[in-house]
């Protein structure tokens, strides 16, 4: 284990200010005003959460942004996912780092500041209409400097003005990340009917449409990047798990049946333990893989891996007592309980679920001999 | 500082190399709670002994008291290097790990002076006295008398559970000095001698069969009255401070307390060269990896605990969980290793037998971690209670 975990009063200090604004500003009651919503986020909340220089957090200095880590990262996911924060923040986060590792210099200044300023709501069309998810498995197509092809549950679509899409140079030949303005000719993007209405998606189809070609090594930058995007989002569902077990909890110490606090009982009390338990362990991974991405460690990949893997089934479980446990008014609308239930559930595909990163956690530990991290 | 427990760290590896002495002809017992025979005592005792000189006990304890005085980290660093050596477990792991730091933070000067160094060096042996026949989960209900006779309590009592009972010098005690005082407040604590007259030990099998366990029968024992530890009726206090320190949930330990046994390394070692049919069974797989992500988060887990940035929101959360996540999470993988070693596990062989002997007295030996301490079920009322703000149970 060389890996040593980072935390200081910079991240403290982004925490403490996230909390407070989110706090503040993304209540249960916009959350359901936004659900009805055609487009899903407020063009005021993301302007301002461009002011507040979050869209540029992991943005190199040079190109307008702050040039944060991971931890950062993590810390900023994990309360957006606290309050389940209904704007693009975290696909275009992850967009970004995605150029960022697969475009060279030039690259990098086209398109960056446009993302650290909040000027562009930015999004990974990585999902294939198959549901396959990892690049390797994409049938986009590239002709030159134009792309064709499909691509499904692309969060942010149809909102968002860039995608950045893995495609072939030509059938079997070699990956490249390439970077696509939506509003270029030949991209149609379409809404999906979604489960979660905090986050939205959507298909996005490639008809010749042009595009930029990311200049680096794109398979070394999707394998990078796949450990950025299992982290962030682990990390944010940390946040909504841990929301979610807040308001049981706080549920179970007012409710009375029996004359007693709900809490009071075993049955109540020890499954939400079960609960705290695992939300506790994901925070530990969450924060060992952010930690293990900072330092540019071996190990990050992996750690990531579990994160995501531990993510899946702590969120999930979260949200299911918190329905459970709220009763008859937990199966109702009014109950925030099914908000969580929707995020964590509609969560767990995006980058691997958990019996597929088991799958490959086995294979790393089992087959290439890798030593537990 | 890191570079000093670095420094530590090879200094500890260097001495291993030349020290780390060969397996005695006789079977050791997997931990502290199974020794059986004067012969794994003594053996045990010596090696805890020369552990002591080398300066690898105690290393943050103060050196008045027969420390080393090295920075906090000291120790655990120690310990991570004799585990990952495969080093022999400290024998004297009740006094170690909480009898000791209880005499530390609460004793009078001259109990420090009289137990601390000899506790360190295994000159004397410590056993834990608090539960009994009818007071285990409530633990409060305890019945042990303590009346005070001029310069000496008399204690009369029936304590069970009594690890390292047989040959123990000494036992931390719990017993009731304030008949008419409400349960909890009426409770002392005690360093009491165990080689005086009217104590009677007797042996308890375990479920492995296995001795090492016994009950200790206390009539009409005369001790001194200074083996009192704090105040009279403060008993209650210093038991919680106790169990904290046995759970893992408070850092002070002078020396590595690990069970024995085997973990998730044993886990990868068996399915790395398990038959290929076994090795690629996807639920074997999906099961395998579960409990390795389990075991790496608990190893992350302990360090996150010491950055405390990342443990704001719930600080006594990761400490008050540390036991329960750990022992269930033993019993889980050694369950699982020994389901693993097919027919091998229709077996019984002994602990140190590699494969399924071993698997079967770990996962029977898990049962220690799940109910010794504070039982799984109990620790889950009190994470309720003390981290999610639940209402008590009754």
């Amino acid at each position: 284990m060389t890996v040593r975990l980072r935390y200081d009063e910079d991240h403290a200090l982004l925490r403490s200010g996230a909390r407070r604004w989110l706090a503040e500003r993304i209540t249960p009651a916009e959350l359901r005003r936004l659900a009805s919503d055609a487009r899903g986020d407020d063009p005021a909340c993301w302007k301002a959460l461009g002011e507040l220089g979050w869209t540029g957090l992991l943005v190199p200095e040079n190109c307008g942004g702050a040039g944060f880590g991971a931890v950062h990262l993590a810390v900023l996911t994990e309360e957006a996912g606290r309050k389940l924060l209904p704007a693009p923040l975290l696909a275009t986060l992850l967009a970004g780092k995605l150029i960022e590792l697969a475009g060279n210099d030039a690259q990098r200044e086209r398109w960056l500041p446009r993302i650290a300023s909040g000027d562009a709501i930015a999004s990974v069309a990585h999902v294939e209409p198959s549901g396959a998810w990892d690049a390797s498995a994409t049938t986009c197509a590239l002709d030159g400097a134009r792309v064709s092809g499909e691509k499904a549950h692309v969060w942010a679509a149809p909102t968002a003005q860039l995608f950045a899409v893995p495609a072939r140079e030509s059938a079997g030949g070699a990956l490249r990340i390439v970077v696509v303005d939506a509003s270029s000719s030949g991209v149609t993007a379409a809404a999906e009917s979604v489960l979660d209405p905090s986050r939205r998606q959507g298909s996005v189809r490639f008809e010749g449409a042009a595009c930029d070609v990311l200049a680096g090594d794109a398979e070394a930058a999707w394998r990078a990047w796949s450990a950025w995007a299992q982290m962030a989002l682990a990390a944010e569902m940390a946040g909504g798990a841990d929301a979610a077990l807040a308001m049981t909890a706080a549920y179970a110490q007012t409710r009375v049946q029996f004359e007693r606090p709900i809490g009071s009982f075993q049955a109540i009390k020890h499954p939400l333990v079960n609960v705290l338990v695992a939300i506790e362990q994901l925070r530990s991974l969450v924060y060992a893989a952010a930690s293990a991405l900072d330092a540019d460690e071996a190990e990050a990949p992996l750690l990531a891996r579990l994160a995501q893997a531990t993510a899946c089934e702590a969120y999930a479980n979260a949200c299911s007592r918190a329905v459970q446990f709220h009763g008859g008014y937990g199966f109702t609308e009014d109950c925030d309980a099914h908000l969580y239930l929707r995020r964590a559930l509609a969560s767990r595909p995006a980058f691997g679920g958990a019996r597929e990163l088991r799958a490959a956690v086995a294979s790393a530990l089992l087959d290439a001999d890798a030593e537990l991290p | 500082m890191a570079d000093e427990l670095e420094e530590l760290r090879a200094r500890v590896r260097e001495w291993l190399r030349s020290n780390l002495q060969p397996a005695p002809t006789f079977a050791l017992p997997q931990n502290a709670l199974t020794v059986q025979s004067e012969q794994q005592l003594d053996w045990l005792r010596a090696w805890q002994a020369r552990l002591y000189d080398a300066g690898f006990v105690g290393a943050e304890w103060p050196t008045q008291y027969g420390g080393r005085g090295l920075p906090r980290g000291a120790q655990r660093t120690i310990d991570q290097e004799l585990a990952r050596a495969g080093a022999p477990f400290l024998v004297n792991n009740v006094a170690l790990a909480w009898a000791g730091p209880m005499i530390l933070h609460y004793g009078t000067e001259p109990q420090r002076q009289r137990f601390l160094t000899k506790l360190l060096r295994a000159d004397e042996i410590w056993c834990q006295g608090f539960s009994e026949p009818g007071s285990g989960s409530d633990l409060a209900s305890l019945r042990t008398r303590a009346v005070r006779d001029g310069d000496a309590y008399v204690i009369d009592g029936h304590k069970v559970w009594t690890s390292l009972g047989r040959f123990a010098d000494y036992v931390i005690l719990l017993a009731r000095t304030d008949p008419n005082a409400v349960k909890h407040a009426g409770i002392s604590y005690f360093l009491a001698p165990m080689r005086v007259p009217g104590v009677d030990v007797r042996p308890l099998l375990k479920l492995t069969g296995e001795g090492g366990f016994n009950q200790v029968i206390f009539t009409n024992v005369r001790i001194p009255a200074d083996a009192l530890l704090g105040r009279e009726g403060q008993g209650w206090e210093l038991a919680t401070a106790t169990l904290s320190f046995e759970r893992g949930a408070s850092e002070g330990s002078a020396g590595a307390s690990s069970m024995g046994g085997v973990g998730i390394g044993e886990l990868i070692a068996l399915l790395r060269s398990a038959p290929r049919a076994l090795q690629r069974d996807a639920a074997v797989r999906d099961r395998f990896a579960a409990l390795a992500i389990e075991a790496t988060a608990l190893r992350w887990n302990g360090a996150r605990m010491r950055v405390p940035g990342l443990t704001a929101d719930r600080p006594q959360a990761l400490p008050l969980m540390a036991k329960l996540a750990g022992s269930e999470h033993s019993q889980r993988l050694t369950d699982f290793g020994l389901e693993l070693s097919g027919h091998d596990a229709t077996l019984w062989k002994d602990a140190s037998t590699p494969g399924a002997g071993a698997w079967a007295h770990s996962y029977f030996n898990s049962y220690a971690g799940t109910i010794a301490g504070g039982t799984s079920e109990i620790l889950r009322n009190v994470l309720g209670e003390k981290v999610l703000g639940l209402a008590k149970s009754r």
